[in-house]
C-alpha cells in the first residue's frame, strides 16, 4: 500500500513523541515514585464498625509518618472526632514535613476525596478501600474537595487540612 | 468521480442529485430533527449551569437560575443525557442511513425496519424526557448514572429502547452494505460506507457491557427486585463502552472531514488508503483503553492502568493520520484557490462557507481537545486533572466542538435537502459557527484553568465555599464563554426554524462520493478478522480488569458488597 515520503515522516514524528510521553511516564513512575490508586482492600460499607475505619483519624506510625482514615457519606468526611464535630468539615492538622497516608472508604455512594495543590485525587467507592500518599511541606490550609457526584448536597461536602 | 457500476437486476433507487428521494428524506429527516429537539433539551440547559457556576454572575444576578430544569443536578443530567446520549445517537443513525444510501446508490435492507428502530428510539427520548422532568431528584443521576445512585426505572428503560434501536439501525446498515458487497465482488467499498460500518461494529460490540450493567444491575435494583449492587464493577462495565462511545460520535464527523470536507473546499482527498487504516484503528483500539477514565479507582491494578495508558497513545495515532490527511487535502484545495507560499493556502479555505468555516473551526477547536486528552490518558498526570473541571472543558473541545459543530456542518445542507429548501440565512450561519468557536474557545480555556485550581466538574457552585480565589476567576470567565455560547445556540435554532419554513430552492449537491478508491487493498473490508481482533484485545485488556472487580474469595457474590442507596 502506497504511503507518501511526507506521511512516513508524519508517523515517524508521531511515533517518536508517543514513545516519549511513554518514556515520561516510565519516569514519573521509576525517578519521582508517583503512584496509581490500585488495590488495597475490601470492605463490606454496612459493617464498617467491624473494620480499621471504626475509628477514623488521623494516628502517627513513627517518624513524620502519619495514617489518616476517613470516611465519606452524605455529604460530609468523618475524619474522627479531633477534626471536629460530626457533619461538620473536617479540620485535620498536620505538622509540617510529614509523610501523610490517606486510608478512605464510603458508607453509601461513590465520594471524590481531593487534596488541593497534592497528588491526592480518589474515587472513594463503597467496598472499596482508596488509598494515598503525599508529603506535606509548605505550610498552610489545603481543602479536601469532593470531586465525585454525589446528590443534591454534593458542593457542601470538604473538609481543610492545616499544615503548621 | 467514476460511474457507478451496478449488477443488472439490482435493487437500484434513480438517485436524483439535488432533491431527495421521498421515502429518504422521510426516514432520514424524522431522525435529524428528533436529534435537534433532544439538542434543543440538551444545548439550552449549558450556558445557564456555567452561570450558575460563577460566583460574579450569582452575586451580580442572584434570582436567574436554569430555565424549566431548575434543579442544578437535574439540569446537569439533562445536558449530559440529551446531547451525549440522545442528540448524537439520533443524528448518527439518520446520517449513516444518508450516507449508506447515497454511497452506496441504493435503499436500505429494510425501510420498515428502519421505522420500527425509530420508534423504539422515539418511545424512549420520550419516557427519558418525561422522567427527567417528572422526578428531578431521583433521576439527578447525571449522563454516566453510576451505581449506587439508582433512577426510577423508566430512566434505563429509556436508555435500553435508544441502544436496542440503534442495534436494529447498524444491522440494517450492514444487511445494505452485505446486498452490495454480493452485487459488486473485488469492488472497494465507498470510503463513507466503509467509515460507517467500522462504526457500528464498535457500537455494537461497546455496548454490550452497558446494556449487561443497566439489565442485571440498574433496573433490577430500581425495581427492587435486588437491594445491592457493585459500584466498582458498574464502573467498569460503563467505561468498558464509554470510551468507544466517544469515537462513536467522532467517526461521523471524520466521515464528513475525509469525504465530504475536500469536495466541499475545492479539493480531494490525500490518501483515501490511510484514511481506512485510521477507521479501522479506530474501531480496534477504541475498547481496550477505557481503564484511563478509571485512573482514580482503588478497586483496579496499576497494571491494568498502565497498559490501557499505552493502548491510549496507539489509539491517539489514527487521529494524528487524520489530521495529516485531512490537512493535506485542505492544502492541495488551498493551492488550487490560489494560495502561496507556506501558509497562503490556510487564507485560501473557504471561511466564508458556514459548511467549511463550521468544520475547519471544528478542527481548530480539535487540536486542543486531543492534546488534552493525551494529558488525561497519561497515568499520573490524571491525578492533577481527574473529576476536575478540566475533564468538561476537555470534551467540550471534542464533543462539544470538533463533533458538536461538524454536525452543526453537516446540518446546514443536510437539513435544506431534507427540506427541499435553502438555508434560510449563510451570514447567520456563519455567525453562529464563528461564536461557538470563540465561546467555547474562552469556556474550555477558562474551565481547563479552573481545574488546574481545584474547581471540581458537576458541581454546584453557586454556594460552594471551598473554591479558591484564582478557581473563582476562571469559572467567571466561564461564563463569558456561556454567554457567547447561549447566543450561538440561538443563532443555531434560528437558522434551524426558519430553514424548516424556507421556501426558497435548495441549492449545492450531496457532498458523497460513490466509489472507493481501487487501490485500497480488500483484506481491509474483511470484517469478521478485525471483530475477531477486537474481541482479543478486549479480552486481554479488560478480563483482568473484570475478574479483579470480582470477588471470588467470598464466593462469586457480585451483587454483596453495597447497601443500594439513594441520597434522598
Amino acid at each position: 500500500m502506497h504511503i507518501d515520503r511526507l506521511e512516513r515522516y508524519w508517523l515517524t514524528a508521531v511515533a517518536a513523541m508517543l514513545g516519549s510521553f511513554v518514556a515520561a511516564l516510565v519516569v514519573s513512575v521509576t525517578v519521582f515514585g508517583i503512584r496509581l490508586p490500585s488495590p488495597v482492600d475490601r470492605i463490606d460499607p454496612q459493617h464498617l464498625e467491624e473494620t480499621e475505619f471504626a475509628e477514623p483519624g488521623i494516628r502517627a506510625v513513627g517518624g513524620n509518618r502519619y495514617e489518616v482514615h476517613i470516611v465519606a457519606k452524605m455529604w460530609s468526611y468523618d475524619a474522627g472526632p479531633e477534626a471536629g464535630a460530626a457533619g461538620a468539615p473536617p479540620v485535620i492538622r498536620i505538622p509540617n514535613g510529614s509523610q501523610v497516608t490517606f486510608y478512605v472508604t464510603s458508607r453509601d455512594i461513590i465520594h471524590g476525596f481531593y487534596i488541593e495543590q497534592h497528588s491526592v485525587n480518589l474515587e472513594v467507592i463503597p467496598g472499596q478501600v482508596a488509598r494515598a500518599s503525599t508529603l506535606f511541606n509548605r505550610p498552610g490550609t489545603y481543602k479536601i474537595i469532593c470531586n465525585q457526584y454525589c446528590g443534591a448536597g454534593h458542593q457542601t461536602m470538604y473538609g481543610d487540612i492545616i499544615v503548621e | 468521480m467514476q460511474a457507478t457500476l451496478s449488477a443488472p437486476g439490482a435493487k437500484k433507487m434513480d438517485f436524483p442529485p439535488l432533491a431527495m428521494l421521498r421515502s429518504e428524506r422521510n426516514l432520514i429527516g424524522v431522525h435529524i430533527i428528533t436529534a435537534l429537539i433532544a439538542l434543543t433539551f440538551g444545548i439550552f440547559m449549558g450556558p445557564f449551569q456555567s452561570f450558575h457556576r460563577s460566583p460574579a454572575f450569582v452575586a451580580a444576578f442572584p434570582d436567574i437560575g436554569i430555565p424549566v430544569f431548575s434543579y442544578y443536578y437535574q439540569a446537569l443530567t439533562v445536558h449530559g443525557v440529551m446531547n451525549a446520549l440522545f442528540f448524537t445517537t439520533f443524528f448518527i443513525v439518520g446520517f449513516t442511513y444518508y450516507v449508506t444510501q447515497r454511497s452506496l446508490e441504493r435503499s436500505m435492507k429494510n425501510v420498515a425496519v428502519g421505522w420500527i428502530a425509530y420508534v423504539l428510539m422515539l418511545i424512549g427520548l420520550s419516557i427519558m424526557l418525561a422522567t427527567l422532568f417528572a422526578a428531578p431528584q431521583q433521576s439527578a443521576v447525571l449522563y454516566t448514572f453510576y451505581p449506587p445512585l439508582i433512577a426510577p426505572p423508566t430512566f434505563y428503560i429509556g436508555l435500553v429502547l435508544l441502544v436496542v434501536g440503534s442495534w436494529l439501525a447498524t444491522a440494517n446498515v450492514f444487511f445494505t452494505y452485505r446486498d452490495w458487497r454480493r452485487e459488486h465482488p473485488g469492488e472497494r467499498a465507498p470510503l463513507a460506507v466503509f467509515a460507517a460500518i467500522a462504526n457500528y461494529i464498535m457500537w455494537d460490540i461497546a455496548t454490550i457491557t452497558v446494556a449487561i450493567e443497566v439489565l442485571f444491575m440498574l433496573l433490577p435494583a430500581s425495581l427492587g427486585l435486588i437491594t445491592t449492587t457493585d459500584p466498582q464493577l458498574g464502573r467498569v462495565l460503563f467505561w468498558f463502552f464509554g470510551h468507544p462511545l466517544v469515537y462513536f460520535w467522532l467517526i461521523p464527523a471524520y466521515i464528513s472531514w475525509y469525504t465530504m470536507l475536500p469536495k466541499q473546499a475545492g479539493g480531494k482527498l490525500f490518501s483515501d488508503n490511510l484514511a481506512r487504516v485510521s477507521f479501522l484503528l479506530l474501531m480496534i483500539f477504541s475498547i481496550p483503553v477505557g481503564v484511563h477514565h478509571l485512573f482514580s479507582d482503588p478497586g483496579i491494578s496499576a497494571t491494568a492502568k498502565g497498559i490501557h495508558t499505552i493502548l491510549t497513545f496507539v489509539v491517539a495515532v489514527p487521529s494524528f493520520m487524520t489530521a495529516f490527511n485531512v490537512g493535506a487535502s485542505l492544502e492541495y484545495a488551498g493551492r488550487k484557490n490560489g494560495g502561496k507560499g507556506l501558509f497562503g493556502w490556510i487564507l485560501k479555505q473557504k471561511w466564508g462557507d458556514p459548511i467549511v468555516a463550521a468544520q475547519l473551526v471544528a478542527m481548530l477547536i480539535f487540536t486542543t481537545g486531543g492534546f488534552s486528552g493525551l494529558i488525561n490518558a497519561s497515568a499520573q498526570l490524571n491525578i492533577a486533572v481527574h473529576n476536575t473541571s478540566w475533564v468538561p472543558a476537555h470534551f467540550h473541545t471534542t464533543l462539544g466542538t470538533a463533533v458538536t459543530l461538524t454536525y452543526i456542518g453537516i446540518l446546514y445542507w443536510l437539513l435544506p435537502m431534507i427540506r427541499g429548501s435553502a438555508l434560510f440565512s449563510k451570514k447567520i450561519a456563519l455567525a453562529q459557527v464563528y461564536t461557538w468557536g470563540i465561546g467555547m474557545f474562552i469556556f474550555a480555556s477558562s474551565m481547563g484553568q479552573a481545574g488546574l485550581d481545584g474547581a471540581p466538574r458537576r458541581a454546584d457552585l453557586s454556594t460552594s465555599l471551598y473554591l479558591n480565589e484564582a478557581a473563582k476567576t476562571w469559572l467567571n470567565a466561564s461564563a463569558i464563554g456561556g454567554a457567547i455560547l447561549l447566543i450561538s445556540s440561538i443563532l443555531l435554532f434560528v437558522n434551524i426554524v426558519g430553514t424548516l419554513f424556507s421556501k426558497k430552492p435548495v441549492e449545492g449537491s450531496a457532498p458523497i462520493s460513490t466509489t472507493g478508491d481501487s487501490t485500497a487493498p480488500l483484506f481491509l473490508e474483511r470484517w469478521g478478522v478485525w471483530i475477531g481482533v477486537i474481541l482479543i484485545l478486549a479480552l486481554i485488556a479488560w478480563g483482568p480488569v473484570i475478574v479483579d472487580t470480582l470477588d471470588f474469595t467470598n464466593g462469586f457474590n457480585i451483587l454483596r458488597f453495597t447497601t443500594n442507596g439513594s441520597p434522598y
